[in-house]
């Protein structure tokens, strides 16, 4: 019982000095203002592996300056701040007692992506209810790291339901446990540092939003410093002991640095004009909400803290900007790009050429990203001095780069524009009211899990999993105690007590779009065909489903989107999807059926769906070198259908064919027999009217897998 | 974390039509509850919980673990039922409303209520424990991100929700207790939509989005960075308004009995619901419960046009029949110009 109150000692390795760290300054910045100011809440790094992301985490750790805790306090409370203390705490202080306290170091804990919801917010002691009868909170990864720092690695593949707990506790600083049979409240003050690869999948907007910064970073280029970084992590390794004694000096000066600055910090001033400047930059960016404002106020403030001011300026702020701004400001592109320009950037802090220039809602040229940031730039210059009335929402005149409409149309003449999704046609009523079409896809797909994964709904007495319900079998147990005997425990569990975990977790449908890019798809045709995609997109972020594209034309098939659950990359594919050429459909189907082989492989739960758009006429075969005109044309669909029957087999997989077909030119009907072969559902665009007809066939056909699912 | 000093209601600054929509359910539990839509960061939680502390004082039997009503004798629950036979009086208090939070990740045992574990093991008797529900009896149930919240749980709500009743048949228990609780939530429609059925238990819904006013942008900043530097400084420099509120809300409703409405305003409420073409009733009788209470809380005892025309979007944005993607939204129509294009529509087809 008594190991159990004490906390467990952790095997901690020996830490890369932060201050070692050889070049990725902004990282090292924003590390360094969020130790100086928790509040700041938190920062997201993003980038490719080993480029010291983690290092610098632990890193940073070992600079912030210990911090005073009550020493039996599973919660780590300070002791003399009663204002976020938890209820413990609170009543031994009103019962007057003295609370022990201890100096500590800041803890780092880890978040490991296979986490379960009941470590993270806690749950029943099983123990001691079984030793004692009584219930009791165990902690979880929450409390654990209550004043410290929760460190996520991959972020963007964490669990659904993990992420929104974060999102709730991360916020309000405070930790609801309603599970199990326990019902606790504590306080989970954490700040969130996480890392991710962006090349797997983006993360959800709203806990992008709750981190206080955002870096981008990459591997150093430059071969001296390359150099630099293999000979001091080479030392390092060789003896940490003595390679942490030669950069003691270094470290004691940058945490002497940050107690400066924290204590600095409650003294800064912010002028009314710079916080008015924020607000311009972060309402001419169009962030979500007021968190942007808040929070770059509060950036600024450190960074004049760090820089050892009393007062913001307005440099400070721009700074701020940089930190803060690019993952809110809204209608931001594939993000990949935003980190080049962000590279760019870094060179040359100020681009010249481009002019200011307001994101319009719908416009998507590529250099958007870099537009804001150097108008954040162009903003706190105006700042200093006449003209604060900075970023006017109207395309500055001198611009270079023309504004879009709401459509990119404008850049590549084959590129079609995208059917608006938002605009509804009055007259097709006939969709809204469709309730049933509602219900099918109002529900995200469950499935039960037999892995120990996903949310613990309920519980059994079916054995199956050797996953332990604790609370369900104590209170199976807890009746029958008086009669049983006794064997020195408050609770005598037996066999028939034991009941499971019945846990449940979201499965994700895959949606793979097939989609015909060749010369012969009409102008029309495609931008609908857009536009249902986008529509289907959307909807798809909502349940959480990967999209994929697979387009076709000229002599071969890409793979333009893959599976992903990122909207804002799709749409940035679709919008420059590209037409013209030959159709080799046959190549399409191929390439999917590879990709959805390989996503089946990842995740077998998968539910994928295939919509095939094309009109049909295929003129290239797989083999490019050969031709096949005259009497071997035909054996471009005897290829097809082979594929087809590949497809066919894959158990998991529902397809349904749109036929393209200009009809009034004369028809094939071989989508028709495609669609057959595939045995899939077959529609004719025309005849779905508009793409909300397309968008009610892809639910309608989902909605059918759901059911005979469940 | 009583001491916890939450950012005071009346600094929040403009978002009208959220404070009203928490007001009127403080001073009216019958609106069942309200649901603030809106973007990331602006202050939809913060509402929330700021909220607590301005919700009046009810009447309890002292020691109920539902707090129930001692003048309401047909919502008791079955141990005041008992008691009150027993000892033919039931003992009063005066308690505080209470926010009470669901956690998204809550499990079904503590929603419902289940065993009590400990009295089962001591005593080898089956006892019934209260959960959130029973806790929320008579005051606020509070769910942050609720379009997150899992299906079997909003199964739970919406089944006592409609009833008023929470019956639990689980792991030996049986037991039935009142749950009537007033359902307030936030959510980002980013993330999902809600299920119609619990959309339609919301009384009242509000669409909130930032502010683009660049004063107030700034009067946000600033308060927010004062408040995170010293909460107690906050507190105090706003517990003037705290009070002023808090005092109206508890004249609002001693005065919201006597509040009455004519059959004309009555009119005018069926009116404005065929013009929208909602379906269903529940929007008529929100909106002239919405509408008595904003009367109330303005001190006067009948309700005028203006109060109807107040509660408008609040009642009905999300009653209106929608069509995929289209916001939630009057389109910032005024109820004038509805009725009128009804009017002038009927006037058409009459001639």
């Amino acid at each position: 019982m008594s190991a159990l109150a004490k906390p467990r000692k952790r095997y901690r390795p020996p830490v890369f000095p932060f201050t070692a760290l050889v070049g990725q300054d902004l990282l090292k910045k924003s590390l360094v203002l969020t130790a100086i100011n928790p509040f700041l809440s938190g920062v997201l790094i993003r980038g490719d592996k080993g480029t010291a992301k983690s290092t610098a985490v632990r890193g940073l750790a070992g600079l912030l300056p210990e911090q005073k805790e009550v020493a039996d306090c599973p919660y780590h409370c300070d002791p003399d701040d009663p204002f976020f203390m938890c209820h413990e705490c609170l009543e031994r202080l009103d019962a007057g007692e003295e609370l022990p306290a201890v100096t500590s170091p800041v803890r780092v804990v880890d978040l490991p992506l296979n986490a379960t919801e009941d470590r993270l917010v806690g749950s029943i002691d099983f123990e001691h209810a079984i030793l004692t009868g009584r219930k009791k909170f165990l902690p979880g990864i929450l409390a654990e790291a209550n004043r410290g720092i929760i460190y996520i690695d991959e972020v963007n593949l964490l669990a659904d339901h993990l992420v929104d707990i974060l999102l709730d506790t991360a916020v309000t600083g405070v930790n609801i446990v309603e599970r199990e049979s326990v019902s606790h409240v504590h306080p989970a003050r954490y700040m969130l540092i996480a890392t991710m690869n962006p090349e797997e999948g983006d993360i959800r907007p709203q806990l992008l939003d709750r981190f206080g910064f955002v870096v981008s970073i990459e591997g150093i280029h430059d071969p001296a410093m390359r150099v630099e970084v293999a000979k001091r992590r080479e030392s390092f390794d060789a003896s940490p002991r003595l390679y942490l004694a030669d950069w003691a000096e270094e470290e004691a000066l940058l945490r002497d640095l940050i107690v400066k600055a924290r204590k600095t910090l409650s003294r800064v001033e912010i002028d009314d004009r710079l916080i008015k400047l924020i607000s311009v930059i972060c309402h001419a960016h169009r962030v979500a909400g007021h968190r942007a404002d808040i929070i770059m106020e509060k950036a600024a403030r450190s960074i004049a803290a760090f820089a050892g001011r009393e007062e913001v300026a307005p440099e400070d702020v721009h700074e701020a900007a940089e930190l803060v701004l690019p993952h809110r400001a809204r209608d931001f592109q594939e993000p990949d790009r935003r980190e080049d320009d962000r590279d760019s950037r870094e060179d040359k802090p100020q681009n010249e050429e481009e002019g200011p220039q307001e994101g319009d809602q719908d416009s998507s040229s590529d250099g958007e990203m870099e537009d804001k940031e150097s108008e954040a730039a162009e903003g706190t210059q105006s700042a200093d001095g006449k003209n604060t009335a900075a970023p006017e929402p109207s395309p500055n005149p001198g611009n270079s780069t023309e504004k879009a409409g709401p459509d990119p149309g404008g850049y590549q003449e084959q590129v079609f524009k995208i059917g608006d999704p938002l605009s509804v046609p009055t007259q097709d009523v006939r969709f809204a009211r469709d309730s049933l079409n509602r219900s099918s896809g109002g529900r995200r797909t469950l499935t039960t899990t037999n892995n120990k994964t996903g949310r613990y709904v309920k519980a059994t007495s079916v054995r199956k999993n050797n996953d332990l319900a604790f609370d369900a079998t104590l209170r199976a147990a807890a009746p029958f105690q008086k009669q049983r005997p006794d064997v020195g425990l408050a609770v005598k569990i037996k066999e028939p007590d034991i009941r499971e975990k019945i846990r449940q977790k979201k499965t994700s449908n895959l949606l793979l779009f097939v989609v015909d890019a060749s010369g012969s798809m009409g102008t029309r045709l495609m931008t609908e065909t857009k536009g249902a995609i986008l529509a289907l997109l959307m909807e798809a972020y909502q349940k959480r489903d990967k999209v994929g594209l697979i387009a076709f034309k000229a002599s071969d098939a890409d793979v333009l989107l893959p599976p992903t659950n990122s909207i804002e990359i799709a749409k940035k594919m679709l919008e420059e999807l590209p037409t013209g050429g030959k159709t080799p459909l046959g190549r399409g189907l191929l390439v999917t059926y590879q990709l959805i082989r390989s996503q089946l492989r990842q995740d077998p739960t998968l539910l994928p769906l295939m919509v095939v758009i094309t009109d049909g006429r295929a003129n290239v075969g797989l083999d490019r070198e050969k031709y096949y005109d005259g009497p071997q044309f035909g054996e471009i669909y005897r290829e097809i259908y082979k594929i087809c029957e590949l497809l066919e087999a894959e158990d998991r997989l529902k397809s349904i064919v749109i036929d393209a077909e200009e009809k009034r030119l004369g028809s094939f009907g071989r989508s028709k027999k495609l669609a057959e072969s595939l045995n899939a559902k077959y529609y004719v665009l025309e005849d779905l009217v508009d793409h909300r007809g397309i968008l009610s066939a892809v639910k309608s056909e989902r909605g059918l897998a759901e059911e005979e699912k469940r | 974390m009583k001491r916890r000093q939450v950012y005071p209601f009346s600094a929040i600054v403009g978002q009208d039509k959220m404070k009203l929509g928490c007001v009127l359910n403080a001073i009216n539990p019958k609106l069942s509850g309200v649901l603030i839509r809106g973007e990331k960061g602006t202050a939809k939680s913060t509402a929330v919980r700021a909220l607590a502390a301005l919700l009046p004082e009810i009447e309890v039997v002292e020691g109920c673990p539902f707090r129930c009503d001692p003048r309401e004798k047909s919502k008791l629950c079955p141990d005041c039922i008992e008691r009150l036979e027993e000892t033919g009086e039931l003992p009063a208090a005066r308690e505080r409303m209470r926010v009470v939070d669901l956690p998204i990740n809550a499990t079904e045992d503590r929603v419902v209520g289940t065993l009590d574990l400990e009295h089962a093991i001591q005593k080898g008797e089956k006892k019934f424990e209260p959960g959130v529900l029973a806790d929320a009896n008579r005051g606020i149930l509070y769910v942050d991100e609720v379009n997150l919240l899992d299906d079997h749980i909003v199964d739970v709500l919406l089944d006592s929700a409609a009833m008023g009743v929470n019956t639990v048949e689980r792991e030996g228990v049986s037991y039935t207790h009142p749950a009537e609780f007033i359902l307030v939530g936030t959510m980002n429609p980013e993330e999902g939509e809600l299920r119609p059925q619990l959309l339609d238990r919301f009384g009242l819904c509000v669409h909130i989005t930032g502010i683009h006013d660049e004063e107030s942008r700034v009067e946000i900043v600033k308060r927010w960075a004062e408040y995170e530097q010293s909460p107690e400084k906050t507190a105090e420099k706003w517990a003037g308004e705290e009070k002023k509120i808090a005092e109206k809300i508890v004249n609002a409703k001693k005065l919201l009995p006597e509040v009455a409405i004519s059959d004309e305003i009555l009119l005018r409420i069926a009116n404005i619901s065929i013009a929208l073409g909602v379906d269903g009733h529940r929007s008529d009788l929100v909106m002239m419960k919405a509408a008595k209470t904003i009367a109330a809380y303005n001190g006067r005892s009948a309700v005028d046009p203006a109060d109807v025309d107040a509660c408008v979007d609040l009642a009905l944005a999300h009653r209106m029949r929608r069509r995929p993607f289209e916001d939630m939204a009057l389109d910032g129509k005024s109820v004038e110009t509805l009725l009128n294009e009804r009017t002038s529509r009927k006037a058409q087809s009459r001639y």
